[in-house]
């Protein structure tokens, strides 16, 4: 658990209370609490449409009526603030009819299309008109219809978004989905227009609602005016089950559900389950249309072998014992170091584990890593950006902090919902906001201070804030003492010059640091992937150790993928922590004595030709490993390689042997989420074709090569268990780390900075499969500021040709209206673009040009 | 150039008396010039206020005075300054509500163009009062020829140092802003003043928060009225006591009625809280009488969201308590006349409709309400209302009376119950005649 060694920053203090009576019950609730909160918290039921819980009341919809003693009208429970003494009557008289009257003038304009509307079954307004309302209608005229041109027609449905379809006559204006997308997305691509009773909802002008978090809208819409297109009229919601998931696809774990149907074995939508601690009910469009993929039609249906060059199908049977003998072959002729093994960290614990079991008990090699897409990493486990990663992080203590800074992090598209969470603190606390990146990003809008710095320059910026509160005394000078010597440069002023940086804009993050009470500190993916992470994660532990910011708050790298941290947990690393190698040790009944070979090293040694069997299971390393050419190079050299994966990839292309992998919404596993919590995830449904579980897989080669991994599943649990319980986080050092500096010249043909990461409707490579989010981003682009565009003279939509060192990708090109420095981004999810083979390992920054493409 | 609206007032008979003071000089060409407001007597007090009383000595004055708000809903002006956080650490605002919109209002409209910099110097106390240092006006954006003059009047007084930094050289600084507001009635509702300024769309804000706490930009901020403002330069020159001797005991002072409708001489009349309506209606000075010598059918007493009156209720004082004791409210000031000939449902239609298409749309009842009695009612005027029609507008205007986020749903139907209670035989012949008794006689039908 994430507070396992962390202590409780947030002080219990003595809340003010207030004690009021509902219904004759006395309660004792929060000072600030509503009435409605208090009311529901003691299941009393209020009805309502346009509260959300996690929204401001706005009292629009007058559903939530109680009747407090001493006040002359109904008041609205949801914008009453309890109070001491209050004596309220939620089901009086005059209650029911004040009730009565919002249905009775809700209805009067609702269409009563339920038996043609999705929502039929799980709708508010169905719901509680059957509860509280009439049975038979006053109204005695003409229904008002929206109308798209002059046909009057009863469906009224308008596109306005890729998924989103709204009917503007069901509308009963809660104003709800204008008030998240604003309050907790900061979207404005929704808006409500004209007034009175012709008020509508629509997309803004122009515009269409394709947010990241659009999906939500539909959530939350009490009735059936905003609906998506892979729900619609595919199955009433009474004939479906759930199954409790959680989402494959961000590291946060966010709690899902999937609508299933037993007898067609088919899944029909994912909404949230909320869970406040990690999600507060909102979802990515990532999770909620990711899951699409798994009911594609083109997924890989049975084991492929390479037969004389060409792949073809065979039984689950040949194909295992084909694996088991050539490993064993290997083993016996080349010795087991000679296989190494990459395993996707989006697979669940017991698979996780299964594998590690398999490549350092049965094959007895070191070669094990679920850090596919990261090149250089450290040879040794000591290090400060392995200290920074395995730092406890809590997401719910984002909503507490008063200072946030997110560092060298693309929040949206690599964290969507620790990202709400920023938002949320900046919109409901005034929290500080800081966001210190190579480029700009989406967040920047809610940021006291934006700082983008010059590609390449991070511990440089780090170090400008260290010097800034030194200079400025912010800090106690006995912590100070010895850092500034182990730093460059020597001056806060001469370092934000370096970086590229306003002086003014360092001391200001450096006063909030040093003010700031709860302070939450995020390192990012842009840290993670740099090729030369070592200096800036040291940078931030000297940061960290200057401000104290462990002790009134949180320092941490975020893990990327759903398990990445339980994949960290149970030692898929070639140095996992001293403990937890301990543990496993014990497990394994010994330890592999090769050295041990992190992802680079494993693909140097195959090129090497000192590894010639690869087992990679559920990645597709040709996709997303940042330098396509060395990884294509390394793996084709393999004597034999082994891919499962749930479609044909490019890796699996060149794959001696390809076995199809289920979806995680078709088996049952755990998850470890990035502050450390284990989910279970249930199965929708049976795994689709002849596709198999990936634990499955692993033990059934085990059981082939007649060294069986587990006794019994009980066993492997309790392995599983005992693993994750090792102590996992690494201490920070008791003395500030040396940080240098050597700031290389940039190339003088390549001049644009470079940076490849994930769409924020995409994640990994399975979700190109998903239709539903391939409506929103099907292909990949280059996506550049407003200026850049001027300079190259190119505009939104042109193929350009984006070229570097060690490759070239065609792609056409967004405009961003965020971006505001040179450099530009790729999205790595498509296939179709092989935007990887612009990356050089071993490059700090990756540099481009970019021309355009002749019509 | 100047422009002045052809508006009747009574400035000759209020430049005679010795406290009506609004439209003293209203009739003066030259009285928007700051020179010539100067001359009469302008920013006196707002140079008294800033070199000798503390925010809280004006405070108490206006308080003692008994002024009450002139936009309509007659809160004391000094309570509501003092409603400001003294601790807050925000910036505060004081907002002019120049939104006049209430059907048959048309008297901030007077201020404004003959006389802008009576408002103006009236904000610059209210703001002194409230620790503010930027106010705003807003001004309803039909109002062109309004808005022309206040910002003139603006740059003169930033000319003229009476608006900007360390003003007379106290060390205060107060800036001032004209917004103009992009057509709708609601944005006359202070809340949703608030958001319309802020560049959102024109919603009312449920209170609390009220605005006095957290209103522009979630900061502590006051909205008074034009009329109301204009008031306070004079309370500030001479005194509470004297502002007190005009009126009635609970409504102080003089207050500008506009009378228009059926009456021979329509216009702006200042005249002292409690004045008799009848006399408004019928002096020669003010109303005289009806045109044609028809006779009286009803008063709308305060602007079209107060009950009407009959002709035996108008023999009352023109203050808030002798309305309220009739059953009416002295609202806006802006009274209505209709004479025998009119309809009363006929009227209400016309009401009607300009609510629904005023209601904002946020809350349910006013939304849906509005519209839903729009038809009930339109359809009776029609001849097509059905048995029982009265009986459901009724029991409409009771679901909506009380139950909405801001005063714009009961502005809606408080006319409509008081025509049902006074004139029910009129709707009934309607419903059982099919027919409207008044028909052709309405000009703008």
């Amino acid at each position: 658990m994430a507070t396992e060694t962390k202590k409780d920053t947030r002080t219990a203090q003595q809340a003010p209370t207030v004690t009021l009576t509902i219904d004759g019950q006395e309660v004792t609730v929060p000072k600030g609490t509503t009435v409605l909160e208090a009311a529901l918290g003691m299941g009393i039921h209020v009805p309502t449409f346009c509260w959300h819980p996690k929204l401001k009341s706005v009292g629009a919809c007058r559903m939530c009526y109680v009747e407090i003693e001493k006040m002359p009208k109904l008041a609205v429970s949801c914008a009453t603030e309890a109070m001491d003494g209050m004596v309220v009557h939620t089901d009086s008289d005059l209650v029911k009819r004040g009730r009565k009257a919002v249905i009775e003038f809700i209805l009067a304009n609702h269409p009563l299309d339920c038996p043609t509307c999705d929502k039929g079954g799980e709708c508010d307004l169905q719901d509680l008109t059957f509860k509280h309302g009439f049975d038979d209608s006053r109204y005695d005229f003409l229904k008002m219809r929206f109308t798209e041109g002059a046909v009057h027609t009863t469906f009224d449905d308008v596109r306005i978004g890729p998924e989103i379809i709204l009917n503007r006559n069901r509308c009963i204006l809660c104003y709800k989905c204008v008030r998240a997308n604003k309050e907790a997305f900061g979207e404005y691509d929704l808006g409500a227009f004209e007034r009175g009773n012709i008020t509508e909802i629509n997309a803004a002008p122009g515009r269409e609602v394709s947010n990241p978090f659009s999906g939500n809208l539909v959530e939350i819409c009490p009735v059936g005016a905003l609906t998506n297109t892979d729900w619609r009229y595919k199955i009433r919601v009474w004939l479906t089950k759930q199954a409790r998931s959680i989402c494959p696809f961000t590291s946060s774990g966010t709690n899902t559900l999937l609508w299933k149907e037993d007898h067609q074995q088919k899944i029909f939508r994912c909404t949230s389950r909320r869970n406040d601690d990690i999600d507060d009910g909102w979802i990515a469009d990532v999770t909620r249309y990711g899951w699409s993929y798994v009911m594609a039609e083109d997924r890989l249906q049975t084991p492929l072998v390479k037969k004389e060059g060409k792949q073809v199908p065979v039984s689950w049977e040949e194909a295992i014992d084909l694996v088991a003998r050539r490993l064993t072959e290997i083993d016996d002729t080349k010795g087991n170091v000679c296989i190494g093994g990459l395993i996707n960290p989006q697979l669940d614990n017991e698979s996780l584990h299964a594998f590690n079991k398999f490549m350092r008990v049965t094959i007895g090699a070191n070669n094990v890593d679920h850090r596919l897409d990261y090149p250089m990493l450290p040879a040794q486990g000591d290090t400060a950006y392995s200290i920074l990663s395995s730092q406890p992080f809590s997401i719910a203590d984002i909503d507490t902090s008063d200072v946030i800074v997110s560092f060298g992090s693309d929040m949206l598209k690599e964290h969507p919902n620790e990202y709400l969470r920023m938002r949320k603190a900046y919109m409901f606390r005034q929290a500080k906001v800081f966001t210190i990146n190579p480029y700009a990003v989406k967040n920047a809008d809610i940021a006291s201070v934006d700082v983008v710095y010059a590609p390449g320059t991070d511990e440089i910026v780090v170090n400008a804030i260290c010097l800034a509160a030194i200079e400025e005394k912010l800090v106690d000078a006995g912590r100070a003492a010895g850092l500034k010597d182990k730093i460059v440069p020597n001056s806060a002023a001469e370092a934000a010059e370096t970086a590229g940086v306003e002086l003014d804009d360092i001391k200001i993050i450096a006063r909030s640091l040093a003010d700031g009470k709860q302070v939450t500190f995020l390192v990012g993916e842009l840290v993670a992937r740099c090729a030369e992470r070592e200096p800036i994660a040291a940078a931030i532990a000297n940061l960290n150790r200057l401000f104290g910011l462990t002790d009134k708050g949180q320092v941490a790298r975020l893990a990327r993928y759903a398990n990445s941290k339980g994949a960290e947990k149970l030692g898929l690393t070639p140095f996992p922590a001293p403990e937890v190698k301990a543990k496993l040790e014990r497990i394994f009944g010994g330890w592999p004595e090769n050295e041990a070979l992190t992802t680079d090293k494993m693909l140097v040694q195959m090129n090497k030709e000192a590894i010639n069997a690869g087992l990679v299971v559920g990645a597709n390393p040709l996709l997303l490993y940042p330098d396509r050419e060395f990884a294509r190079e390394c793996l084709e050299r393999l004597d034999f390689l082994v891919v499962c994966d749930s479609f044909e990839t490019e890796t699996t292309a060149i794959a001696d042997v390809v076995l199809p992998l289920a979806s995680w919404a078709e088996y049952a596993g755990d998850y470890v989420n990035l502050e450390g919590r284990t989910q279970h995830a249930e199965a929708a449904i049976k795994p689709r074709f002849h596709s198999r579980p990936a634990l499955e897989i692993i033990e059934q080669l085990a059981r082939a090569m007649d060294k069986p991994l587990f006794e019994s599943a009980d066993e492997r649990r309790r392995e599983v268990a005992e693993v994750l319980a090792a102590q996992a986080v690494l201490p920070w050092p008791n003395d500030y780390f040396e940080v240098s500096f050597d700031n290389a010249a940039a190339d003088s043909e390549y001049t644009i900075p470079v940076f490849v990461g994930d769409d924020p409707h995409h994640a990994g490579h399975l979700t190109e499969k998903s239709p539903s989010l391939s409506n929103f981003v099907s292909e990949a682009y280059v996506e550049m500021s407003i200026e850049l565009a001027a300079k190259l003279d190119v505009k939104a939509g042109d193929s350009v040709r984006v070229e570097s060192e060690a490759g070239k990708v065609i792609v056409p090109v967004k405009v961003s209206d965020y971006l505001d420095t040179d450099a530009v981004f790729l999205p790595r999810n498509f296939s179709s673009a092989q935007v990887n083979s612009l990356l050089m390992r071993k490059k700090r920054v990756n540099r481009v040009k970019i021309t355009r493409v002749a019509d | 150039m100047s422009f002045y609206s052809p508006v009747i007032t009574n400035a000759a008979e209020v430049a005679q008396s010795d406290d009506l003071h609004l439209f003293r000089y209203v009739e003066d060409p030259e009285q928007h010039n700051v020179d010539t407001y100067e001359k009469h007597g302008g920013y006196v007090a707002w140079k008294k206020v800033l070199t000798s009383m503390q925010p809280d000595e004006v405070i108490a004055e206006v308080k003692n005075s008994g002024l009450r708000g002139r936009g309509g809903a007659g809160f004391p002006t000094g309570m509501k300054w003092g409603f400001v956080p003294k601790d807050s650490p925000k910036a505060r605002y004081l907002i002019c509500n120049a939104d006049e919109s209430e059907p048959g209002t048309c008297k901030d409209r007077v201020i404004m163009e003959r006389d802008p910099h009576a408002m103006i110097e009236g904000m610059a106390i209210g703001a002194y009062a409230i620790g503010s240092h930027l106010m705003f006006c807003y001004i309803r954006g039909e109002f062109g020829h309004c808005i022309d003059q206040v910002e003139a009047a603006m740059k003169q007084a930033y000319a003229k140092g009476h608006l900007g930094k360390n003003i007379y050289g106290s060390g205060y600084d107060l800036d001032m802003v004209v917004h103009t507001g992009g057509g709708a009635y609601i944005c006359g509702e202070e809340t949703a003043l608030l958001n319309s300024l802020e560049g959102e769309k024109g919603l009312s804000r449920i209170r609390p928060p009220f605005p006095a706490v957290a209103g522009l930009y979630a900061s502590p901020t006051i909205v008074n009225n034009v009329e109301t403002l204009a008031a306070v330069p004079h309370i500030i020159n001479r005194g509470a006591d004297w502002y007190k001797t005009m009126g009635t005991e609970k409504s102080a002072g003089s207050k500008i009625f506009s009378l228009t409708g059926h009456v021979n001489r329509p216009g702006n009349y200042e005249v002292p809280l409690g004045f008799n309506l009848k006399t408004l209606i019928y002096d020669e000075k003010y109303g005289a009488g009806i045109p044609n010598g028809k006779k009286l059918k009803a008063v709308i007493p305060g602007g079209a969201s107060t009950p009407y009156l009959k002709p035996d209720m108008i023999d009352v004082g023109l203050d808030y308590e002798s309305l309220a004791s009739v059953g009416s409210m002295l609202g806006s000031g802006a009274i209505i006349v209709l004479d025998e000939d009119t309809c009363i449902v006929w009227s209400i239609m016309k009401l009607i409709h300009f609510f629904r298409h005023e209601s904002c749309g946020k809350c349910t009842p006013c939304r849906e309400g509005t519209g839903w009695l729009e038809q009930l009612i339109t359809r009776i005027e029609h001849g097509e209302g059905r048995p029982g029609d009265i009986e459901k507008i009724d029991d409409l205007c009771g679901n909506i009376l009380g139950r909405t986020i801001c005063p714009l749903g009961d502005a809606a139907v408080m006319p409509i119950q008081s025509t049902i209670k006074h004139w029910r035989d009129e709707w009934q012949y309607h419903i059982d005649h099919k027919k409207c008794p008044c028909a052709n006689t309405h000009e703008f039908k």
